[in-house]
This record gives C-alpha cells, sequence and structure tokens, in this order.
C-alpha cells in the first residue's frame, strides 16, 4: 500500500519533469510577450520529429538525434520567431491568440504533409528498467529527471546572472521602461522564444523513447497540459511552473491508479479550477516573475 | 464587397438550383452503366492508416472484377467519402455520398462509432449499408429482425471475439484473474461489456477495470497497479498505435513475460514485437484474418497486394477486398443494381471467402471464424480458427 504510493509519487515526477521543461519555456515566452503560445506543443512534436528523422534514415545514435533534434526545432523557432513571434510584442492579446494557433495550424499541417499522418515508430533510447531502492524505472526516465534538474537549475543561474537572462527580467516586468533605456525588445523576444521552443524540442526528443509513437498531432495533448501549468504557477513565473509541473504530475499519476485512467485528462483543469478558487494569481504571485 | 439579391437574381438562381438537382435525381443514377460504390472510411485523422488500408484493398478488389467484366456486366466505381474516424464526419460524408453521388450501396466504416451513427441514416435513405470491419455487437444487433434492415456485417463481432479469447485463455492457459486495459471507445467499452457476460461460464473474474483515451502514452501507473492486483492476464482491445507504448512500458514495471496482453490490438504486428519482445512474448488475440493465414486465397491476395502498392496488406485491407467481392457476387445473384433484390440476393448469400464460406444470419451478420493466435519466440502462432453462435438478446 505504502509502496505503492511512493511508486506513483515516482512516476508522478518523472511526468512530472517533462511537463515542467515544456512549461517553463511557454511561461517564459509569455513573460516576455504577454502571449500564450498555443503553437508550443508544436515544437515539442518538431524536436521529436527531428530526432525520429535522424534515426531513422541516417541511423545516428540517440544523442546525436537528441542534438538534432534541438537544433532543428531552434532553427524553426529563428524563422517563426522572426516572421511572427518578434510582431507580437506590444500587439493586443488577441493578435498572440491568432497568430499563435495559426502556426500550430501550420507546424502540424506541414508535419503531416512531410512526414505522413500515420503513426511513427521511435526506437531510439535507453528503455532497459533499473531497479532503484525496490522500485523499477527505465533509465531514460532517470535521464529526464536529471536533465529536468540541470535545466532548472541553469535557467535559474541564467536570468540571475547573464546578461540576456536580466534583460528577459526586466522585458517581462516592463516593456516601455526597457525601451526607454535602451534595451531591444524585440531582440530579447526573440531570443527568449528561441530558448522556449528549444525547450520543448528537447522535452520531446527526451520523452520519445518512453512515448514510442511519433505523429503530427502528439503537440496538442502537450499544449492542453502545460495551459493549466502555467496559469497554476503564476504566468511568467518560473518557479512556479516547477511546482505546479510537478503537482499535476504526481495528481494525475494517483488519479490515474486510484480512480482510473480514464480521468486522468481531467486532473489538470480540475486543479486549476481548485487552486484559481483558492488563489485567483495562480500559486505564486504573477508579480514575481522569473 | 456584398452581393445584390435582386428579385431576377433569385428566381434565376432557383431556377438553376432547381434544374441541377432535377438533372442529377433524373440522370446520375447509373443511367451510364455503372454500380456506384461508397466508401466511408477515416481518410484523415489519427486512423487515417486503417483508412488507406481500406481503399487500397476495396480498389484493389474492384480493379479485378471490372478486368473480369464487373458486376453483372457492370462496370463498379469506387466513389470513397471521409469520416474522420468520428461519427458526425461520418454521417455527412455518407449523406453526401447518398444524396450528391446518388450511390447505389456503401461500405464503411472502420470505427464502429461511426457505423453506429451511420445505420440510421441509410435506414432513412434505403440504401444498403455493408459493414466490414466494425466489431461492436450492436450493430447487428439493432439489424435485420432487431430493426435496422439495410445494414450488413461482414466482419465477426466483439462477442465472439470475447468469447473466443476467453475460452482460449481459461480453458488453454488457465487464467481465472484478469485486468482490463481499454481503449475508450464503443468497440473498447462493448468487447469488456461481452467479456463479463461470458466470464461466469468460465468462473473468470475481472480484477481491475481501466480505459484509455485515444493517443494516451503513460500507462504506468496503471500498470504497476495491475502488477500490485494479481491479475494473470491483461484483457486489452485497443488500436494498433498504442500497444507499442503499453508493451514497453510493461517492460518498465516489470511484468513483461509475466502477465501477457489477450484480446485484440494488432499484437502481431512485426514492429510491434520489435518494439517490445519481451512484453509481448505469448499474447493472445483473436482476429478475423491476418496476412500469414494459410489458404490459398488468402496467400494470393497477400501476393497481389504486396506487388500492386509494395507493403503488406493488414486486416482491413483483407475485408474490404473480400467485401466487395461479396457485394459484386449478390449483384451477380440478384441479376439487377435494384437495392431491393441485391439486399434479398445477400441474405440469401453462399459466399467462399479466404477464411471460409460467408452466409447471413436474420441479423444480417456474417457468420465467420475468428482466428485464434498467440507469440511465441517473436513470431504470431494461428491456434486454430474458432466461431461460435451469437446470443441474441430476446
Amino acid at each position: 500500500m505504502f509502496y505503492t504510493i511512493i511508486e506513483q509519487i515516482v512516476n508522478g515526477i518523472v511526468s512530472g519533469s517533462v511537463y515542467a521543461i515544456v512549461a517553463v519555456g511557454m511561461t517564459m515566452i509569455f513573460g516576455v510577450l504577454r502571449a500564450i503560445n498555443f503553437a508550443h506543443g508544436e515544437y515539442y512534436m518538431l524536436g521529436t520529429f527531428g530526432a525520429w528523422f535522424a534515426i531513422d534514415y541516417f541511423d545516428l545514435p540517440y544523442p546525436v538525434a537528441v542534438v538534432i533534434g534541438v537544433v532543428a526545432t531552434a532553427i524553426i523557432a529563428v524563422v517563426v520567431g522572426n516572421l511572427v513571434m518578434q510582431r507580437i510584442v506590444g500587439a493586443p492579446a488577441e493578435a498572440g491568440v491568432l497568430a499563435t494557433l495559426g502556426v500550430s495550424l501550420i507546424l502540424q499541417n506541414t508535419a503531416i504533409f512531410v512526414f505522413g499522418g500515420g503513426y511513427k515508430f521511435f526506437s531510439g533510447g535507453y528503455i532497459e528498467p533499473v531497479s532503484l531502492f525496490g522500485f523499477t524505472l527505465a533509465e531514460q526516465r532517470i535521464l529526464i529527471i536529471i536533465v529536468g534538474l540541470i535545466v532548472f537549475v541553469g535557467l535559474e543561474l541564467a536570468v540571475t546572472y547573464s546578461r540576456i537572462g536580466k534583460a528577459m527580467r526586466a522585458v517581462s516586468q516592463n516593456i516601455e521602461c526597457c525601451a526607454v533605456v535602451g534595451i531591444d525588445v524585440r531582440h530579447v523576444a526573440l531570443w527568449t522564444f528561441i530558448l522556449g521552443a528549444a525547450l520543448a524540442g528537447l522535452s520531446g526528443v527526451l520523452t520519445a523513447p518512453v512515448n514510442v509513437s511519433v505523429y503530427g498531432g502528439m503537440g496538442e495533448l502537450i499544449t492542453f497540459k502545460t495551459l493549466p501549468i502555467i496559469i497554476m504557477g503564476g504566468l511568467g513565473n518560473v518557479r512556479g511552473t516547477f511546482v505546479a509541473a510537478m503537482i499535476l504530475g504526481i495528481a494525475e499519476s494517483l488519479v490515474a491508479t486510484y480512480v482510473g485512467l480514464q480521468f486522468r485528462d481531467t486532473v489538470g483543469f480540475a486543479t486549476l479550477m481548485l487552486v484559481l478558487m483558492w488563489r485567483p494569481y495562480g500559486l505564486f504571485s504573477a508579480q514575481a516573475r522569473f | 464587397m456584398t452581393i445584390e439579391l435582386s428579385r431576377r437574381g433569385f428566381c434565376i438562381g432557383t431556377a438553376l438550383i432547381g434544374l441541377q438537382s432535377l438533372s442529377s435525381g433524373a440522370f446520375a443514377r447509373s443511367e451510364d452503366g455503372t454500380v456506384k460504390l461508397g466508401l466511408v472510411a477515416p481518410m484523415s485523422g489519427p486512423n487515417a492508416r486503417y483508412g488507406a488500408f481500406s481503399l487500397r484493398g476495396a480498389e484493389m478488389a474492384v480493379k479485378e472484377i471490372n478486368a473480369a467484366g464487373g458486376a453483372a456486366g457492370r462496370k463498379i466505381n469506387i466513389l470513397p467519402g471521409d469520416s474522420q474516424g468520428t461519427p458526425v464526419e461520418g454521417v455527412s460524408a455518407t449523406k453526401r455520398l447518398i444524396d450528391q453521388d446518388q450511390v447505389d450501396f456503401v461500405i464503411g466504416d472502420v470505427s464502429s462509432s461511426v457505423t453506429l451513427a451511420m445505420q440510421p441514416v441509410v435506414e432513412d435513405a434505403g440504401v444498403l449499408l455493408l459493414n466490414a470491419a466494425s466489431s461492436n455487437p450492436m450493430i447487428t444487433y439493432k439489424a435485420g429482425v432487431g430493426g435496422f434492415k439495410w445494414t450488413f456485417r461482414n466482419y465477426p463481432t466483439d462477442e465472439n471475439r470475447a468469447l473466443i479469447v476467453l475460452q482460449y485463455a481459461a480453458e488453454k492457459k488457465g487464467f481465472t484473474k484478469y485486468a482490463v486495459l481499454s481503449v475508450d471507445t464503443d468497440y473498447g467499452r462493448a468487447a469488456i461489456q461481452f467479456t463479463k457476460k461470458y466470464l461466469p461460464r468460465f468462473k473468470c473474474e475481472i480484477l481491475t477495470e481501466d480505459y484509455y483515451k485515444e493517443g494516451e502514452v503513460d500507462f504506468r501507473s496503471v500498470l504497476s497497479k495491475i502488477r500490485d492486483s494479481g491479475a494473470q492476464a491483461i484483457i486489452m482491445y485497443g488500436n494498433a498505435d498504442t500497444t507499442p507504448i503499453v508493451g514497453r512500458q510493461m517492460i518498465e514495471v516489470g511484468i513483461a513475460g509475466k502477465i501477457p496482453l489477450i484480446g485484440n490490438a494488432e499484437f502481431n504486428t512485426a514492429s510491434t514485437i520489435k518494439a517490445a519482445p519481451k512484453a509481448l512474448e505469448g499474447a493472445i488475440e483473436a482476429a478475423a484474418w491476418l496476412p500469414s493465414y494459410d489458404s490459398p486465397q488468402s496467400k494470393a491476395f497477400v501476393d497481389k497486394f504486396i506487388a500492386e502498392y509494395g507493403e503488406a496488406p493488414n486486416n482491413h485491407a483483407y475485408v474490404h477486398w473480400e467485401t466487395v467481392h461479396l457485394l459484386t457476387k449478390a449483384i451477380e445473384e440478384a441479376n439487377s443494381i435494384d437495392r431491393e433484390k441485391v439486399r434479398t440476393a445477400l441474405s440469401r448469400i453462399h459466399y467462399a471467402s479466404a477464411v471460409g464460406e460467408v452466409t447471413f444470419d436474420d441479423h444480417n451478420q456474417a457468420r465467420l471464424p475468428m482466428i485464434l493466435l498467440e507469440i511465441e519466440k517473436g513470431k504470431p502462432v494461428i491456434k486454430g480458427a474458432y466461431s461460435a453462435e451469437i446470443d441474441y438478446p430476446k
């Protein structure tokens, strides 16, 4: 009984880590661009497709495929960032919603057009189970948790100490003041977007070996899991996002075990509603961005 | 830009529309001598792969029939309609085929949820619907003497499948305790409903019951629950795309090779076995047909399909190919494409298919055997063909 609960919490932490890496990019993009990126799941999909392509067509080893997946996502993000996202800075909120929804449709259908609509089988990764304190966990899942921690510590350091990180924090707090003191807001917005998209791509590549199936529409589910997380975490709040992702991951895992798998997807929005009733600005103040 | 609607314009427009509908009503229906056959299947969306196989199977049959002189001397023309695997799109595709294209017969759909929605539509229009790939038992509970006169099904039902799988697992393997992990659709739910119907007969019980949404990727929580429940096998009725994911996660939670999968979710596909060989060892599946089925007709079909399309056919390609041939035989026996006559011919037909003779019962359900297979050493091994009479509710 006790053992089962601990195991389910560990399962929850693994899926929470995946959500966290995706959501942190989305929340940073919100912080800087003031737009919810509805195409965020598509970058997750692109990362997965990039790695799948590298393995399936060129027979490259998994670590190289990870790099290719992330780089491919970043390249597409540079294009989309320059063409679309930079123009959203300072635009009304509905412009951001429409633009990102449009990008989502285009990316999804391009993937289907190029690679076909069927499911692909992702063959890379480290799926052998490892026994740890009586639990079995695939090597890949341990890797996901480790990478998740590295990403969050790295981001924390980057936004505190690096020049572009400080600029991101500044832009997320007050665009006009940044423009007055000479910060290139569009430049900062572009880099934040590329970073966020690349993180989504990274989490796609990391989870592909355990999720196995690769298809054009796979990003949608991720976008709709990420949405409640970033709202719960207080839009634009990096640490809040991490905690919210873990809460969702663990809650989903417990619900799937004790209530039923079919109720798993309702957990996100149900938890969101409960949290918002108690704290309308999310778990963490929206003022303390980054 | 605005469009001015003048009275004259309105009159001309109405007249044109009237003329067009008159012309399609009077001349379109088979006046050119061809048989118009509508095929509703998921051509896009997550199940597009199944739709593509269905269409290829049906097209291959049409090519063969037309080359041999057609059905009762008429060439067959296939008109595809995309259901996207959803009931809403399936119904509008069916309506389009019947009202605009004026098809003589409809074949469809792969998904049970879609077929159930199509049934009342064809009933209203009085068009024959021949289902080739949905397995929900309700489809023929409601057909024939059950009410819907125009629906036939040339595919075994999940009621038979549930019975055959359970019987084999209980009698040959000695399993009595099961966990359920099925897809949350009319197909997945009904298969379990009918498994439950036969549980007492074999003194079996279900310990845990879970349904997953299509596209679900995380089964670890449920699989570890199943591991701790003491179940001897997992009853899974699902789609082919989820099976490799479940298999891999079974390896992770340490039940691969200990708790086998039984039911139907394309356990026998080579790529699925390759994805998780340890988890699929010992899997038991009942299928309507599979490429390795040993009969001269079936083998010839597989060879021809591979030569034509460069890939091995799946179950859906076969059943659609066979169903088009079956319909052609009914048309020939009726010696007409009159819907009423073809329907009567179909209900009396004795058609020699690649898996055995096809006849229909009073619920318009084909009596068909199920092929039972077990994965042994990474290869599907056929354990025999089983058939059972359906126990219709009185």
